[in-house]
């Protein structure tokens, strides 16, 4: 991680119109880069923080003009991806001439005003709604300065904020600059032994977990929300040993909601498109949606210790 | 050779013809009509002359020429000699198909091409026949109705929400306004009567115009019997009396209101003074066809084709124009489809009578205004005298069905063993005994006396738009008044369950009758009724909040019956309405996937502001047919005179002036492509404007032809005397004697227009990635060769919707372009022409008709509907209800279509669902949007309807503008509707 991409983050997107990441309707600011890199990422081009080249084979005309003029020869119809990334210098001459929109350069550079350009026309729709702006990713705190600068700005808008979060930051950084223009929090809980969160999601979970306990003292008291919420991926999160350990977890903290998220596996498509190596291709738990058993499981552990589960949307 | 060969065997085929009709007695028969043979020459050629033959008919005997008489009374003049031989065998639906495609074209009178298919059919009947059945079953038309129709009822679920806070200060009885406890199993009767609806084949009745022509027949058309001219008006209202005096009074088995369209359970009721003799060369194939099947029993087959249709051959608006204006260009024009379809052959119609007042006064009351009018003119001209007298005789018409219905309601009842039927049928007797006549003063009343006044209004004229207003508003004065007497909680209880279950009546009264559609009409306006819109809510004319108990009462039928028509249109004022009632609209459109279309008040307004209507009249406006707005009761305004397609003008600056479709040098040269004669996007721009302007130019004057044409065959007294402003003007409504009068257009093809003017300005002027030529080589090409170039224009080209600022300027560019072009005409009546951006179904029909666009749409694909934005514009709703309410509502004075088609996530609750719409709504209207409509279907659901139509039947989608069942659409139109932006998660 450089210096410089804290400063000014590439954006994946922002989706409007999401009824899931939060109350109403919304827009979300996906940011490029996180600090974990949890296996199943669902945004596995979220992870890096620099740019990369995305091919998607579906919207290819085979018009040829790429490979006539990437000067490395990394594009041909015999890699299985199309792009050979060990070849492939990033100069993005091939996405400039691709009429389709087959190849396109991961994330783009937004400066804040930008994206309030973007977000600010929907306002009307926040307004009726309840809705507002979410930040995602990847993990806006990796880029803190940013992430204030920009949720300053909604504010100043009148508009609702909320951040999803992986809660791996610098907590001190974190109440000064974000913590003060953010309206509610979604808060990933995933792994509850430090050992195997280290093995499936790259760090420990000391952290994470002390962020969390930390934000819940203040959230309450400054009428913020602060939503734990676990994806449920198969063999992984969804284990009767995880759940029960963080349903032991929240329960001792008081907590009385969190979200559990179904398992959806369109990701691996997205893993081929950016050439990100993925262990579970051939997984067959892994590659399926979850049935509603899986859900009605982990649900029923957390009411045991007096939790509701809510829907995060 | 060949060319020899196909003259030859046309000769041979017709000489066959010729033959069977004269030699075999069971057809020869057919050549002759109750007025004595029917006498005229037909000629077949191709457009190369390769083929040139003619059959002349005449003294019951039929003979083939080799020489083509000079002006044959009809001509078929076919592309090549393959088109020829296509038509040689298809039954006679296909062969207006290959009309309407362009792949022959015909001179002379229509009602001569369908004698001559008649005459076809009657001897290749089995061919046909077979042919239709085959098809039927490929595309799988044909299933067990009786199941499919009691299947998709009780399939229907209809989760109901609760007000969450009373805050409509109109709502005056209902505890809680969304009705959420009832529903159709309260109403065994309307769900036999919806039953009825889903199963019932419509038949082609000749009721109407068997009387009518009997009429005719002994007291002259053009001059009566004593041989002077008829004075139009009086002629029509003597008719129009005849024909009420005589037609069956009918009251359906269990009804609560009096009367019938047609003695039939679904009537198609014929207007041959109009197209109805468009159905004469399908009279034995339509029973058959895939498509919306016609039952036609050999009496009706009999009567139309000796006693009523040779009758009206010349007799027709068509006809008239023909032959009074030497068929014009832009008559032709109109005969080859792809630029236009001109309402006004079949109606003169979209309008909205004075309810109100006809409730109040009743006809007595009216017959009382006119003596008093003409007391107080005494020196009035003979027109206006004529046209009082002709309202009179009209409204005694009117009353002598009334009395007719009170005497089979007295019949009835005097047999009835049900007592409770008994008393309703007695009930039923003493309301028609005195309404419409005296002024209504119960909610049966008014609402019996409407339907009678209905009858009458489709039994003067066409059944095409004609709609019923704010009955709302209308009725709630009776609501209130029944309301009041009742002395107990329980009374009110039961009343206001009666008050749902006679609106209920009312809907189901209002699916007694369909209009005429020929095989051509399921290929351009399929699955329509007659789209009788009723408005509900918005703000009253003084300017207050509208919504009251009415409102709620007219939503609940809407959505537990889910049906296509009545169509019914919701005001939405942002300043005065509820959130409480925009929810329920939307609630309601969950429930029915497609009904009621909103519209928001404030804007609709202001598109017509530059009328400087009275605000009172303004504020009284009524969708009409599909969404354009009048001014209740006193505006003829012809909402649908025609639909415009924008698009030919575009292929036209494409291509100097010729229509590639039409093969037709058609307008003026204003540049070619290929040439280079386009140096910059404007001069291009002004090119496409000058070819808009000369199509413009020429539909007006067709419409203003046809215009005449009413006022000499089929004025409407009967009309005349329901609306403000003849009586004083002493002028029929066709001749310009309502209050307010214009003509509305529908221009089609914004989106495409607009999308591809972005593609040629960035691609070829701002950016420079491809010449002008050879974009138009790619487009000619259909884009085949081009993959590179396509792929670039559907990526890089910001498109209308996407929420790209070029781009809605564009679109308002266009649509300004348009209203501007339509307002430098003046109409028949003295009015002004409006623009509307809706398209019915057009937008398939002239989407085939039309070939790839510089937008990189293809050839033959549906332009999109109405004004909405292609569906790759934006990957999210969000934009595309911004960029639609960015149009400007002045450019827009005869309303839009909006399609919003939004899928529920799986599992969402119903409540999240609406509340979602809910927010899409206010948002949109709060930025300045005029209309929505929403699908809320998904395209699974929807190919799962063409896959298996037994399950589907009461599938309701909206088209643009009004509703039809997915299942009796025809192949292209469904296809769109899957191909349609989906916006869910």
């Amino acid at each position: 991680m450089t210096d410089e991409a804290q400063k000014t983050p590439l954006v994946l997107e922002i989706k409007g119109n999401s009824l899931d990441d939060g109350p109403g309707i919304r827009s979300v600011v996906f940011f490029k880069g996180c600090p974990l890199s949890c296996v199943w990422c669902h945004n596995p081009e979220s992870r890096k923080a620099g740019p990369e080249i995305a091919f998607d084979g579906k919207l290819c005309v085979d018009c040829g003009e790429c490979r006539k003029i990437c000067p490395e020869k990394a594009l041909s119809k015999t890699h299985p991806l199309y792009v050979d990334r060990t070849r492939c210098t990033l100069c993005f001459l091939c996405t400039n001439v691709c009429p389709s929109g087959a190849l396109e350069p991961v994330g783009k550079s937004m400066t804040v005003d930008a994206i309030m350009n973007k977000i600010l026309p929907d306002k009307p729709f926040y307004d009726t709604s309840g809705g507002g702006v979410t930040l995602s990713g990847g993990e806006a705190t990796l880029f803190m300065d940013f992430a204030s600068d920009l949720l300053k700005a909604l504010k100043h808008e009148g508009i609702h904020t909320l951040l999803e979060t992986c809660g791996s930051f610098d907590l001190t950084r974190f109440m000064a600059q974000v913590y003060p223009h953010v309206d509610a929090m979604y808060y990933d809980l995933k792994i509850m032994d430090s050992r195997k969160h280290q093995q499936f999601c790259g760090l420990p979970n000391s952290r994470i977990l002390e962020n969390f306990k930390a934000l819940l003292k203040t959230a309450a008291r400054d009428g913020k929300v602060l939503l734990p919420r676990t994806p449920l991926i198969p063999g992984i999160t969804d284990t009767e040993d995880n759940i029960r350990a963080l349903a032991e977890f929240l329960s001792a903290l008081s907590v009385t909601r969190a979200a559990l998220l179904a398992y959806n596996p369109l990701w691996h498509e997205k893993s081929d498109k950016v050439g990100v190596d993925d262990p579970y291709k051939k997984d067959k738990a892994m590659t399926s949606f979850s049935d509603g058993g899986v859900l009605e499981r982990c649900q029923s552990i957390y009411q045991d210790y007096g939790i509701s589960v809510v829907n995060a949307g | 050779m060949g060319k020899q060969i196909s003259n030859t065997l046309t000769s041979l085929f017709l000489r066959f013809f010729a033959a069977n009709f004269n030699h075999r007695k069971a057809l020869n028969r057919y050549l002759r009509s109750a007025d004595g043979w029917i006498d005229f020459t037909f000629g077949v050629k191709t457009e190369n002359g390769s083929v040139a033959q003619a059959l002349i008919f005449k003294g019951g005997k039929v003979r083939v020429t080799g020489r083509m008489p000079a002006k044959p009374d009809a001509m078929l003049v076919f592309k090549d000699e393959q088109a020829l031989k296509e038509a040689a065998v298809e039954p006679p639906n296909k062969l207006m198909i290959a009309l309407m495609e362009n792949r022959m074209l015909t001179l002379g009178n229509l009602g001569h091409l369908q004698v001559i298919n008649f005459y076809l059919s009657l001897l290749l009947k089995p061919i046909q026949i077979a042919k239709l059945k085959k098809e039927t079953r490929a595309e799988n038309r044909h299933y067990d109705v009786d199941k499919a129709s009691k299947t998709c009822i009780d399939s229907r679920k209809l989760p109901q929400l609760r007000t969450e806070t009373q805050e409509d200060p109109g709502v005056l009885f209902l505890d809680d306004p969304y009705l959420p406890d009832m529903g159709l199993d309260d109403f065994p009767r309307l769900k036999t009567f919806l039953t009825l609806h889903f199963k019932t084949k419509p038949a082609l009745c000749h009721e109407r115009p068997d009387i009518l022509t009997r009429w005719f027949r002994e007291n002259g058309f053009e001059t009566d019997r004593d041989g002077s001219p008829h004075v139009p008006e009086l002629r029509q209202a003597r008719a129009f009396k005849y024909l009420m005096e005589h037609k069956k009074p009918r009251i359906r088995e269990n009804d609560l209101i009096a009367g019938t369209t047609t003695p039939q359970e679904i009537g198609v009721v014929l207007y041959p003074d109009a197209h109805g003799t468009m159905i004469w060369g399908e009279l034995l194939t339509a029973p058959h066809r895939p498509l919306n099947p016609y039952e036609i029993s050999a009496d009706t087959v009999e009567a139309l084709h000796t006693r009523i249709f040779p009758f009206w051959l010349n007799r027709n608006f068509r006809e008239w124009v023909r032959s009074t204006k030497g068929n014009p260009t832009c008559q032709q024009l109109d005969e080859r489809f792809a630029a236009c379809f001109l309402w006004k052959t079949v109606a003169l119609s979209h309008t909205i009578l004075h309810y109100p007042k006809i409730l109040a006064l009743g006809t007595s009351g009216i017959r009382a205004d006119i003596e008093k009018e003409r007391t107080n003119t005494p020196d009035s001209s003979d027109e206006k005298n004529h046209l009082l007298e002709a309202m009179e005789i009209c409204l005694s018409g009117i009353e002598a069905y009334a009395k007719n219905l009170a005497t089979e309601a007295e019949r009835l009842a005097a047999q009835e063993p049900d007592p409770l039927r008994k008393a309703e049928l007695q009930h039923l007797a003493a309301i028609c005994r005195r309404v419409p006549e005296n002024p209504c003063a119960t909610l049966d009343e008014a609402v019996n006396a409407l339907w009678i006044i209905w009858i009458g209004v489709h039994m003067e004229n066409t059944n095409a738009g004609f709609s019923l207003g704010r009955l709302d508003q209308w009725l709630q004065p009776y609501f209130k008044a029944d309301m009041e007497r009742c002395e107990t909680p329980e009374a009110r209880k039961a009343y206001i369950r009666h008050a749902v279950e006679l609106i209920g009546c009312f809907f189901m009264r209002c699916t007694d009758h369909l209009p005429l559609i020929p095989d051509i009409g399921n290929h351009l306006f399929g699955g329509s009724s007659s789209d009788q819109a009723i408005t509900l809510g918005g703000v009253t004319p003084k300017g207050e909040d509208a919504v009251n108990d009415m409102t709620y009462i007219f939503l609940k039928v809407t959505e537990m019956l889910g049906i296509r028509d009545p169509n019914v249109n919701a005001r939405y004022s942002r300043e005065k309405n509820s959130r409480t009632y925009l929810r329920r609209l939307c609630e309601v459109n969950v429930n029915t996937l497609s009904t009621p279309s909103i519209h928001h008040d404030e804007a609709v307004m202001e598109s017509l502001a530059e009328f400087d209507y009275p605000a009172e009249h303004l504020r009284d406006w009524s969708a009409t047919g599909c969404v354009e707005p009048t001014l209740s009761g006193r505006h003829i305004g012809h909402t649908n005179c025609m639909m415009f397609n924008m698009v030919a003008a575009l292929e036209m600056a494409l291509n100097n002036g010729r229509h590639p479709l039409m093969r037709w040098n058609l307008g003026p040269q204003t540049g070619s492509v290929a040439n280079g004669d386009f140096t910059d996007f404007e001069s291009f721009f002004n090119a496409f404007a000058e070819q808009l302007r000369f199509l413009a130019g020429l539909t007006c004057q067709y419409n203003n032809y046809l215009g005449e044409a009413h006022q000499a065959l089929r004025p409407t007294p009967y009309i005349s005397a329901l609306m403000e402003g003849p009586l004083h003007k002493g002028k029929d409504v066709t001749q310009g004697g309502a209050v307010y009068n214009s003509s509305g257009t529908a221009c089609i093809g914004l989106a495409d227009i607009t999308d591809s003017m972005m593609a040629i300005r960035k691609l070829v002027f701002e950016e420079k990635k491809v010449t002008f030529a050879e974009l138009w080589t790619a487009v000619n090409g259909n884009f085949e060769h081009h993959p590179g170039l396509l792929a670039l224009i559907k990526t890089k080209v910001p498109l209308f919707g996407s929420g790209d600022a070029e781009a809605l300027a564009m679109a308002n560019r266009v649509a300004k372009l348009a209203h501007d072009i339509f307002a430098e005409q003046t109409n028949y009546r003295g009015g002004r022409y409006t623009a509307g951006f809706w398209s019915m179904s057009n937008h398939v029909a002239f989407g085939t008709l039309t070939g790839a666009l510089p937008s990189g749409r293809l050839a033959g694909k549906a332009f999109t509907p109405g004004l909405t934005p292609e569906p790759h514009a934006s990957k999210n709703i969000l934009s595309n209800l911004r960029d639609v309410a960015g149009l400007d509502p002045k450019n827009m004075n005869n309303n839009i279509a909006f399609n919003v088609k939004v899928v529920p996530a799986p599992g969402e609750s119903h409540e999240r669902t609406v509340d979602t719409l809910t927010s899409y709504a206010k948002a949109y209207c709060d930025m300045g949007g005029m209309q929505m409509q929403l699908n809320v279907v998904s395209s699974e659901t929807l190919k799962d309807a063409m896959i298996h139509p037994e399950n589907h039947q009461n599938l309701m989608v909206r088209i643009s503008g009004y509703n039809a069942y997915f299942v009796s659409l025809n192949r292209n139109m469904q296809t769109e509707l899957v191909e349609r932006a989906e916006f869910g998660r």
